[in-house]
C-alpha cells in the first residue's frame, strides 16, 4: 500500500515537493517507485540550471520502464542528491526522504496553489487503480 | 467502438524512426490522437541502443561505423536491438485509456498477447514469459534478446520478440522488435564485450533467440504480417484500427527531433542535446 505524507504537495506525473520558505525538495512518490519496480539509472537535469513547472527534469529508468521526471514548481536547481549515484536503491526504500532528487530555490511560491495535497493524489491513484 | 489509429509499415532511417516515434509520443500526451499503432522497418542496418546505454561500452561502435550499421539512441529504455531482418512496432497510448493500466506489466502483457496472436495467424505459437524465467546469453548482457523479461515472447522457449518501454506525462511509448530473420553471427559481432567469448556467445544466442521465418517453410510477407498484427489488435482489444499517416502537427515535430536530436552525436553518443536554446537530456 502506497503511503503519501500530508506535509508534501503531488503532481500528476508522481513526483512531490516539500517547501521550506523558498527552497523545495522534489522526489518520486511511493507509488511511482512502486510501479517502477527497482530503479537501475537515474539522469538528472544539472546542478546551477534552471527547471519549470510541468517540465521535465530528467529520467529514471527500471528494468521495465523509463519514466520521465516532471518538476512541480520553477526555480534553479540548487542541489542534486548525490547519495543516489551510490545506492539507487534509497529511491525504492526512502523515496520520500533520502530519496530525494533535487533541492530548488523557488521562483514562485504560488505556483504551489496547482498542486495536489495528499488527499487528493490519493484519490487521483485511486482513480488509476479503479481504471484498470 | 473505439477508433484507433493505425500507420501502416514503411522502412526509414533509424534517425527517422526514432524522432517519428518520439513526436507522436509528445502530440499523444496532449490528447490530440488517438491510441497509434506504427510499424516500421530500416533502410539501413542500425543498433538502437537504450535511453541510457553508453554506445562505446555496450556495442561494437568501431565494428558499426565501419560496417554502415547506423547507431541511435531511443527515447525508450532498455537494451540494445540489432535491426535489420526485424519487423519494428511502436505504441502510444495514454495509461487512462480504459484498455490500458497504470500497471507497466500489466501494459506489456496485453501489447503482447495481441502480438502473439497476430503470429498464431502467421501459424506461429507463441508464448507469454512468466515471472523469473530466462538466463542471459554469454557475455552478451547489453543485448535485448540476451534475457527474455515477464510478459516478451518466447517461441519454442526462445526468444522472438524484444520490447522496451518510456513513460511520460501519462503517456506511454512500447518499441518491440519482431524478428523475421536472425543471424546470431553478425548479431554477436555487433554486441560482443568479450572476444574471447565470441564463438560461445554465438552458440548460445542460436539456442536462445529465435525467428519468424525458423518456423515459416516460405516465410512471411511483412505485409501479411502486420495485417495479422492489426487485425490482432483489433479482435483482442476490441477496437478498430484506421489506418493513416501523421498529423501536420507530428510532421513538424518529427523534423524537429530529427535535426535537433536524433542526427546529433551529442544526443546519441552522450544522451544530451539542446533544443530550441535550452540544455535537457532527451
Amino acid at each position: 500500500m502506497s503511503t503519501f505524507p500530508d506535509d508534501l504537495l503531488f503532481t500528476r506525473e508522481h513526483t512531490w515537493v516539500r517547501v521550506d520558505d523558498n527552497i523545495a525538495t522534489i522526489g518520486i512518490t511511493d507509488y511511482a517507485q512502486d510501479a517502477m519496480g527497482d530503479i537501475l539509472s537515474v539522469k538528472l537535469s544539472d546542478n546551477d540550471s534552471s527547471v519549470e513547472q510541468d517540465e521535465s527534469f530528467g529520467f529514471i529508468e527500471s528494468a521495465k520502464t523509463t519514466m520521465e521526471l516532471i518538476s512541480p514548481i520553477s526555480g534553479e536547481i540548487i542541489k542534486i542528491n548525490e547519495d543516489i549515484t551510490d545506492d539507487l536503491g534509497i529511491l525504492n526504500s526512502d523515496p520520500y526522504d533520502t530519496g530525494w532528487l533535487i533541492i530548488v530555490n523557488v521562483k514562485d511560491l504560488s505556483e504551489l496553489d496547482n498542486l495536489l495535497d495528499s488527499y487528493e493524489y490519493s484519490d487521483y491513484v485511486e482513480e488509476e487503480v479503479e481504471v484498470e | 467502438m473505439e477508433e484507433w489509429r493505425f500507420i501502416p509499415f514503411e522502412r526509414f532511417s533509424a534517425f527517422e524512426n526514432m524522432a517519428t516515434d518520439e513526436a507522436i509520443l509528445k502530440v499523444g500526451q496532449q490528447r490530440q490522437t488517438p491510441p497509434t499503432l506504427r510499424f516500421y522497418g530500416w533502410t539501413e542496418p542500425a543498433v538502437t541502443i537504450g535511453y541510457s546505454q553508453n554506445p562505446r561500452r555496450e556495442i561494437q561502435y568501431d565494428f558499426c561505423r565501419k560496417g554502415g550499421i547506423d547507431i541511435v539512441r531511443r527515447p525508450t529504455g532498455g537494451k540494445a536491438v540489432f535491426h535489420d531482418g526485424d519487423l519494428t512496432y511502436s505504441f502510444v497510448a495514454h495509461e487512462r485509456n480504459p484498455l490500458f493500466s497504470t500497471d507497466i506489466m500489466k501494459n506489456y502483457g496485453t501489447i503482447s498477447r495481441c502480438i502473439a496472436r497476430g503470429l498464431e495467424k502467421a501459424g506461429i505459437e507463441a508464448a507469454l514469459v512468466e515471472e523469473g524465467r530466462g538466463s542471459r546469453v554469454g557475455s552478451l548482457d547489453s543485448f535485448c534478446f540476451s534475457l527474455p523479461l515477464r510478459n516478451e515472447l518466447l517461441v519454442g522457449g526462445k526468444k522472438i520478440c524484444g520490447s522496451a518501454q518510456l513513460r511520460s506525462r501519462s503517456v506511454f511509448l512500447q518499441h518491440g522488435s519482431i524478428l523475421l530473420d536472425f543471424d546470431p553471427e553478425i548479431t554477436a559481432r555487433v554486441m560482443w564485450k568479450n572476444e574471447e567469448n565470441l564463438m560461445e556467445d554465438i552458440s548460445k544466442l542460436k539456442n536462445s533467440v529465435t525467428c519468424v521465418n525458423e518456423h515459416s517453410e516460405n516465410g512471411i510477407e511483412t505485409d501479411l504480417l502486420c495485417r495479422y498484427i492489426k487485425e490482432s489488435f483489433e479482435e483482442t482489444m476490441k477496437v478498430r484500427l484506421l489506418e493513416s499517416s501523421l498529423t501536420p502537427r507530428e510532421e513538424v515535430l518529427k523534423e524537429r527531433f530529427l535535426r535537433d536530436k536524433y542526427l546529433r552525436p551529442e544526443w546519441n553518443m552522450e544522451g544530451k542535446v539542446e533544443i530550441h536554446g535550452r540544455n535537457t537530456d532527451r
